[in-house]
């Protein structure tokens, strides 16, 4: 075996140029593969990331949701409905949101601006680990005409910023500022742009006290979507409708997100693929030529007593040892490649990725490139060791 | 030990068929040191190729050790070739990559022979031809006839009962050919069975017995 290997390392060093652009097209194939795959593992790190911390968590509005947030409305829940879903087993707890868009004035300037009402109590037990508040405080139980404004709201709707203890008219009453949230961006961005009041004020300004949507956050992540379904069931029964509502657990938006990843990752390797096509044939040629310049060597060889196999391994030796080498070098390539790829994304688009190189992506890169590189070689191998003796010898 | 019986080698070139041998019988004994001369273009390699089962006959057979070769499979050939025969070409045709000892490790290798075996084995055979000095170096830093010896220390690595030279000694000076013909004849007193080809009457007078090729036959001398 080591004998193999040296000897098959004589013959390519004997042709240097030939071999190492053979080994470079091999290493290009391969580096595609891994930059594109480690990126995509980084930026759907980056975009599930965010999703996990709100894992136990259902949202339930009207109507068929969808996550990109178009969904048909069918109608709003009552104060029934969340008792109900107060009381299946396994929810520990659950937030009712009004909303509606209201004008909202600051210093003379106006716009339109989401409301969200919601019980104060509820908030900090359902997204109090999730957003947090910047300055100020939160909504308080016995808070009245106060909000809670979004991190866009406070400093981009309005030419002048919106401090805390700021006034605000929302639909014409006067509100009190008490705080400003974090900037949230990604899949919370719309919280940015959101104003939040306690849903008693909520009341007065929609003039009703219809909920446009629940929140639950569930005792144990693995009953999500069963408490998830308990609970679809139990409000289509109180409004006597089959799909009166949709209740959806953020599991299985990960999920979802994942096949979608899955999806992307296989187009972006079979794009790459190509490369390793290109590079297949390119070793496959190179092995040919090697083969045809050695028909001498491989008749001498045969002459002394080598069998089929001993010229065959010898030449399937040579193109695995070209093809590993490309493979760790496109490993190294690859690498490189992917954070040069995730720093430029990171640039152009302003959110930080950065790509996730795995071990078995690597191995798996060194392992694709040695089979390209044994079976683009068989061909030529088979060819060699078919040789007859005398003719080979013959041949100068 | 070999024994050629009916043989015929028609080479095709497109429609042309080339006769190469015609009708060749030949019995060589253990122990025989021979030589066929004869002049270029007679039929000396072709029949050489076939007594040392590199290539196959269009008719009749070759019997090594009363076995007929015609009955072999590739592999079996190729294990005759490797244990039994040792083939001296006259251009050397050693591998050029590698050195004089590699290149004699090269036939035990194929047999499997472990390495440090091997390697010690080649040491012993390249002295033996008077190259210990050597021992490490490539071909092309050797002289004809020192590459001659390398091939015959290479012929030598399995330790084959029989030797075959096709014009072992047509590329090097006539001092050089000497020496090796004095090689050559000591292999035959270790009882080995030597076939030399040669169209040097100096040289044929080494052998026991000469036979004359003339237009791919054998003629009694
Ligand atoms: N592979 C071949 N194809 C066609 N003709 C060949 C081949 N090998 C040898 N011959 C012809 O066969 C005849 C005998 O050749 P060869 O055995 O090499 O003669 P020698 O070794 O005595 O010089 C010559 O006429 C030669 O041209
Ligand atoms: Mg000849």
């Amino acid at each position: 075996m080591k004998d193999v290997l040296l000897l098959a390392y004589r013959d390519i060093k004997e042709r240097k140029a030939r071999t190492s652009l053979t080994l470079l097209g091999i290493a290009v194939g391969i580096a595609a593969v891994i930059a594109l795959m480690s990126v995509g593992y980084g930026f759907e790190k980056s975009v599930t990331g965010e999703l996990v911390e709100m894992a136990d968590l259902i949202m339930i509005l009207p109507g068929k949701a969808s996550l990109g947030g178009d969904y048909v409305e069918l109608g709003s829940f009552n104060e029934r409905d969340l008792k109900d879903i107060e009381r299946i087993s396994g929810v520990k707890e659950a937030v009712a949101m009004a909303s509606s868009m209201e004008e909202v004035e600051y210093r003379g300037e106006k716009t339109v601006v989401d409301i969200i009402g919601i019980e104060p109590r509820e908030i900090s037990a359902v997204f109090g680990d999730i957003v947090k508040t910047e300055e100020g405080r939160g909504l308080r139980e016995n808070d009245h005409k106060t909000c809670q404004i979004g991190h866009s709201i406070a400093k981009d709707y309005f030419d002048e910023e919106i401090e805390v203890n700021d006034r605000i008219k929302i639909g014409g009453s006067k509100f009190r500022v008490v705080g400003i949230l974090e900037k949230q961006g990604g899949f919370k961005s719309g919280i940015d742009s959101e104003i939040f009041v306690t849903s008693g004020d909520a009341k007065g300004i929609l003039g009703n006290d219809d909920v446009s949507q629940i929140t639950v956050r569930v005792r144990n992540i693995e009953e999500a979507e069963e408490i998830a379904d308990k609970i679809e069931e139990r409000i289509d029964e109180n409004h006597k409708l089959d799909d009166f509502t949709n209740a959806m657990t953020m599991g299985s938006a990960i999920e979802q997100l994942k096949t979608v990843f899955a999806l992307l990752r296989a187009v972006l390797i079979a794009i790459a693929s190509i490369s390793l096509i290109v590079a297949s044939i390119g070793i496959m040629n190179t092995m040919l030529m090697s083969v045809m310049e050695r028909t001498h060597e491989v008749g001498i060889m045969k002459a002394i007593g080598a069998k089929n196999r001993n010229v065959l391994s010898l030449f399937l030796m040579e193109s695995g040892m070209v093809s590993m080498v490309g493979g760790v070098l496109g490993c190294v390539l690859g690498v490189i490649g992917a954070n040069v790829v995730s720093f430029v994304i990171g640039a152009a688009f302003g959110e930080g990725i950065s790509a996730i190189v795995r071990a078995e992506v690597l191995l798996g890169g060194i392992a694709v490139a040695v089979l390209v590189g044994v079976l683009s070689g068989l061909y030529p191998a088979r060819k060699a060791s078919k040789m007859s003796p005398v003719e080979a010898v013959r041949y100068e | 030990m070999i024994r050629a019986e009916n043989l015929s080698k028609v080479y095709r070139m497109g429609k042309i068929e080339v006769p190469a041998l015609r009708d060749v019988n030949l019995e060589i004994e253990k122990d025989e040191f021979l030589a066929i001369v004869g002049s270029s273009g007679s039929g000396k390699s072709t029949l050489l190729n076939m007594l040392g089962c590199l290539d196959k006959p269009t008719s009749g057979a070759v019997f090594i050790d009363d076995v007929n070769t015609a009955s072999l499979s590739e592999n079996e050939l190729a294990e005759i070739r490797r244990e039994k025969i040792g083939f001296i070409f006259q251009q050397f045709n050693l591998i050029h990559s590698l050195n004089a000892l590699e290149n004699v490790s090269l036939p035990m290798f194929f047999a499997g022979v472990g390495r440090d075996e091997r390697m010690k084995r080649a040491a012993e055979l390249l002295a033996k031809v008077g190259l210990e000095k050597r021992m490490h170096h490539k071909p092309s830093e050797l002289s004809g006839g020192q590459q001659q010896r390398v091939a015959i220390a290479r012929a030598l690595s399995n330790n084959p009962e029989i030797i075959i030279g096709d014009e072992p000694t047509g590329n090097v000076d006539s001092e050089t050919g000497n020496a090796i013909m004095d090689i050559l004849k000591g292999l035959n007193s270790e009882g080995r069975t030597v076939i030399v080809v040669t169209h040097d009457a100096e040289i044929a007078a080494h052998a026991h017995r000469v036979k004359r090729m003339k237009d791919g036959r054998l003629l009694e001398q």
